[in-house]
């Protein structure tokens, strides 16, 4: 009997035990919300006790502004013991209360009021998908290139999310690099060391939410490039210090001759002929001596290029023919008697001091030879000769070897009028060129005769050709041309026919009676002709 | 020799008359001549800056509103930030809102969808006037700032004088983009705030106005920024960059 009641208490007492095991079920607690995309969110919690009974957990929420309560639209999408609120329920800028609410066979249990401020306060988008990054090597300057892809879920067409994204770089471990990129699906980095292992991530954010998780690291280590070149670079210096070296050794074992080459001596100054340690002695005559005796200076006359012959006609100083129409042309002269002959003598070789002779002859002889070499023979003069021991001026006329050259004599100046000279009368000897000679201290006769036409006469002979009257003489101008020559035949034909005429109408009378054609020079044009 | 002085006086004063007259007229003469330029000149630079002007188009203003939104926004946030900190959570007054911020009147979409199908001038509209709502509560912000029982108040109050800033500058901006919009982009509802120019006696009353309202202010400051960049994002069609 006993036995049987014992059994019976233990038997009601474990079958009470079990009925206490089970119980209203704990309280569940709600972790958190999250939005993805600012479109949708989703709540989580966690049940507690479950009282030893099946319980079922309710969602339950209220909207601000309205006091209706709804329950969780989807518990199965994200999962167990969470809460999936669609498009259409999640409402931004608005607030929610959210309750969970466990039950079980005995009770149920309600969780604490879960508030959600503004669904943005609960944004946190899920991490940028794709993150590469590939090492760019351009020119020895790397850099890493990161591209990567918006979040999943995120509208980017509409513009109703704003996506930001941060970067983040590590090199080895130092501290990490942060950086914002601007563009929406690349970025690069530069400033890499070469040879160096870099970690990249990054995360975004939604219109200034909460950032998203790191998204998984990238490691990337950069090639060495200055190794791989340091061989090719040691090469290259070694190959340039040899002829540096070598250049080094030449430039100093032939130091003068570089030296030379390089700055070449300048010359000094030098005059030919002086001796530059005789200036510095200092004695005046050596330096004079030096500087000038050495010098050959040429005549005065050389600097007369052109073969020029002057002949200065004048008459008591009035006639002077200086004419450069001259030295072009043949002439003739037609001197009066009475009139000065000055010459000079313009050529271009011979010495002044032929001229001088011509002027100055002490034994009679003019030996103009310059005057044959003359281009032009221009004129044939008679070159005054000096008695010695006075200046004369040649005076009178080139006769032939057979006629009288009258010769004034100056006494002092050469400017004496004619009436105030005294003549003196030689016989030509002979005309050998141009040079006559003069034989001195002859008494010529009071008249003249005029002498006959040489035509024999080799034609660089000048010649007298007429004398017309006692004031005219006729000078031939010889020239080497036979043309010419018979041009002279022919004149002497015309001349001594006018001649004949002219003595009849000669206006001359005592001084000066010069037909002046043109210049004043009678021309060897057949116009030549004596009135 | 006196009359003689004074006639020469006279007839020197004569020739100055003449002078300044002849002066006068050419002055005259000159200035409308430079008139006349400049007049022309003028012209020329009001036609040009009329033809310039014309040509701004509507996304770049867009584009600096929404900059400058979003730059009132993360200022709100980093408010709300500093708010928060330094205070330890049990002191923290419960964070219940006491009412309904003066700006909820106004029915404004609250996702996606409805913000999308809403015309660019009506969400002008809003934009506008949530804007214009904010005038006020922020000059009282601004005073209550300094005096905050918060050891951040300095940082804050800056901050908030900015904000004041900003809002003006995007009040300006989009009085004028709402110009070159339809006319319902005109539209401005008012909103006027009731809450009174103090935020209370004691610590815990006025921290907690003070929180109620940059909370506001910071939803608010979202709302203008997001609709803004809807619009942004609708004007640039050639430029999906800007979405």
């Amino acid at each position: 009997m006993k036995r049987r009641l014992g059994l019976a208490v233990l038997l009601m007492l474990s079958a009470a035990l079990r009925c206490r095991s089970a119980s209203p079920p704990g309280k569940p607690v709600l972790i958190g919300c999250r939005s993805p995309e600012k479109e949708t969110f989703t709540c989580w919690w966690e049940p507690g006790f479950n009282g030893g009974l099946p319980t079922r957990h309710r969602l339950f929420y209220e909207k601000e502004g309205s006091e209706e309560v709804h329950e969780c639209p989807d518990y199965w999408s994200a999962g167990k013991n969470s809460c999936f609120f669609g498009k259409e329920q999640t409402s931004i800028w608005v607030e929610y209360s959210l309750t969970v609410v466990a039950f079980n066979a005995l009770g149920n249990t309600s969780s604490d009021l879960f508030k959600i401020d503004d669904v943005m306060k609960i944004v946190k988008p899920y991490t940028p998908e794709n993150v590469t990054v590939l090492v760019n090597d351009t020119a020895n300057t790397p850099y890493l290139c990161v591209s990567w892809n918006h979040p999943p879920k995120v509208d980017t067409k509409s513009g109703w999310t704003t996506i930001k994204y941060e970067l983040r770089v590590q090199k080895e471990d130092n501290k990490p690099e942060i950086f914002h990129p601007n563009k929406k699906n690349s970025f690069k980095v530069y400033n890499v060391d070469p040879g160096a292992t870099y970690t990249v991530d990054m995360r975004c954010q939604l219109d200034q939410s909460s950032w998203s998780e790191w998204s998984t690291a990238s490691v990337v280590k950069i090639p060495n490039y200055f190794q791989n070149e340091k061989p090719f670079w040691i090469l290259v210096s070694i190959f340039s210090v040899i002829p540096l070296l070598a250049t080094i050794c030449i430039v100093v074992l032939k130091r003068k001759f570089v030296k030379q080459w390089l700055l070449p001596p300048v010359p000094g100054p030098k005059i030919r002929g002086v001796d530059v340690q005789l200036l510095k002695s200092g004695r005046a005559e050596d330096v004079i001596n030096a500087l000038i005796g050495n010098q050959n200076f040429p005549p005065a006359a050389a600097w007369m290029d052109q073969t020029e012959e002057y002949l200065l006609v004048s008459d008591s100083n009035d006639w002077l023919l200086t004419d450069p129409y001259i030295s072009q042309k043949k002439k003739s002269l037609v001197i009066p008697a009475g009139v000065q002959l000055e010459i000079q003598c313009r050529t271009s070789a011979p010495a002044q001091s032929d001229c001088e002779n011509a002027e100055v002859g002490k034994d009679g002889k003019v030996e103009p030879d310059h005057l044959a070499q003359t281009k032009e023979s221009v004129l044939n003069v008679a070159a005054p000769s000096v008695s010695s021991g006075s200046k004369e001026a040649a005076s009178g006329n080139a006769a032939g070897p057979t006629g009288y050259v009258g010769i004034q004599q100056h006494k002092g100046t050469q400017g004496a009028g004619p009436n105030a000279a005294q003549w003196d009368y030689s016989w030509v000897k002979e005309v050998n060129g141009e040079t006559i000679f003069i034989l001195k201290n002859e008494d010529a006769a009071a008249g003249w005769t005029v002498p006959g036409w040489e035509e024999n006469t080799a034609a660089d002979y000048s010649r007298v050709k007429e004398v017309n009257g006692d004031d005219v003489v006729l000078l031939q101008k010889h020239d080497s041309a036979d043309s010419s020559c018979k041009k002279k035949e022919d004149r002497s034909a015309e001349w001594t026919n006018q001649k004949a005429k002219s003595r009849h109408g000669s206006d001359c009378g005592k001084g000066a009676c010069l037909q002046i054609a043109g210049n004043g020079y009678v021309d060897s044009v057949p116009r030549f002709y004596v009135e | 020799m006196q009359a003689k002085m004074e006639q020469g006086k006279r007839k020197g004063k004569v020739a100055k008359q003449k002078e300044t007259k002849t002066d006068q007229r050419l002055r005259k003469e000159t200035e409308m001549a430079q008139s006349r330029t400049s007049g022309g000149k003028l012209f020329m630079a009001v036609v040009y800056m009329l033809a310039t002007c014309r040509a701004v188009p509507i996304n770049d203003l867009l584009n600096r509103a929404s900059e400058r939104s979003d730059e009132m926004y993360s200022l709100s946030t980093g408010l709300t930030k500093d708010l928060a900190s330094h205070m330890s959570p049990l002191s923290w007054p419960a964070m219940e809102r006491p009412a309904l911020c003066h700006t909820s009147v106004l029915p404004t979409p609250n996702d996606k969808e409805q913000t999308l199908q809403v015309s660019e001038s009506a969400l002008m509209s809003l934009v506008r006037s949530l804007l214009q709502a904010w005038a006020e509560p922020l000059v009282i912000l601004s005073n209550h700032a300094s005096t905050l029982p918060h050891p951040a108040r300095i940082n804050i109050s800056n901050k908030i004088q900015n904000l004041q800033d900003y809002s003006k500058r995007l009040g300006d901006g989009l009085d004028i983009l709402s110009g070159k919009m339809g006319p319902e982009a005109q539209v401005v509802s008012i909103l006027p705030y009731h809450g009174g120019t103090d935020l209370g006696h004691d610590r815990n009353s006025k921290l907690q106005k003070f929180n109620f309202l940059l909370s506001c202010f910071r939803r608010d400051s979202h709302k203008i920024d997001s609709f803004l960049k809807v619009l942004r994002c609708r004007a640039a069609k050639m430029q999906p960059e800007l979405c």
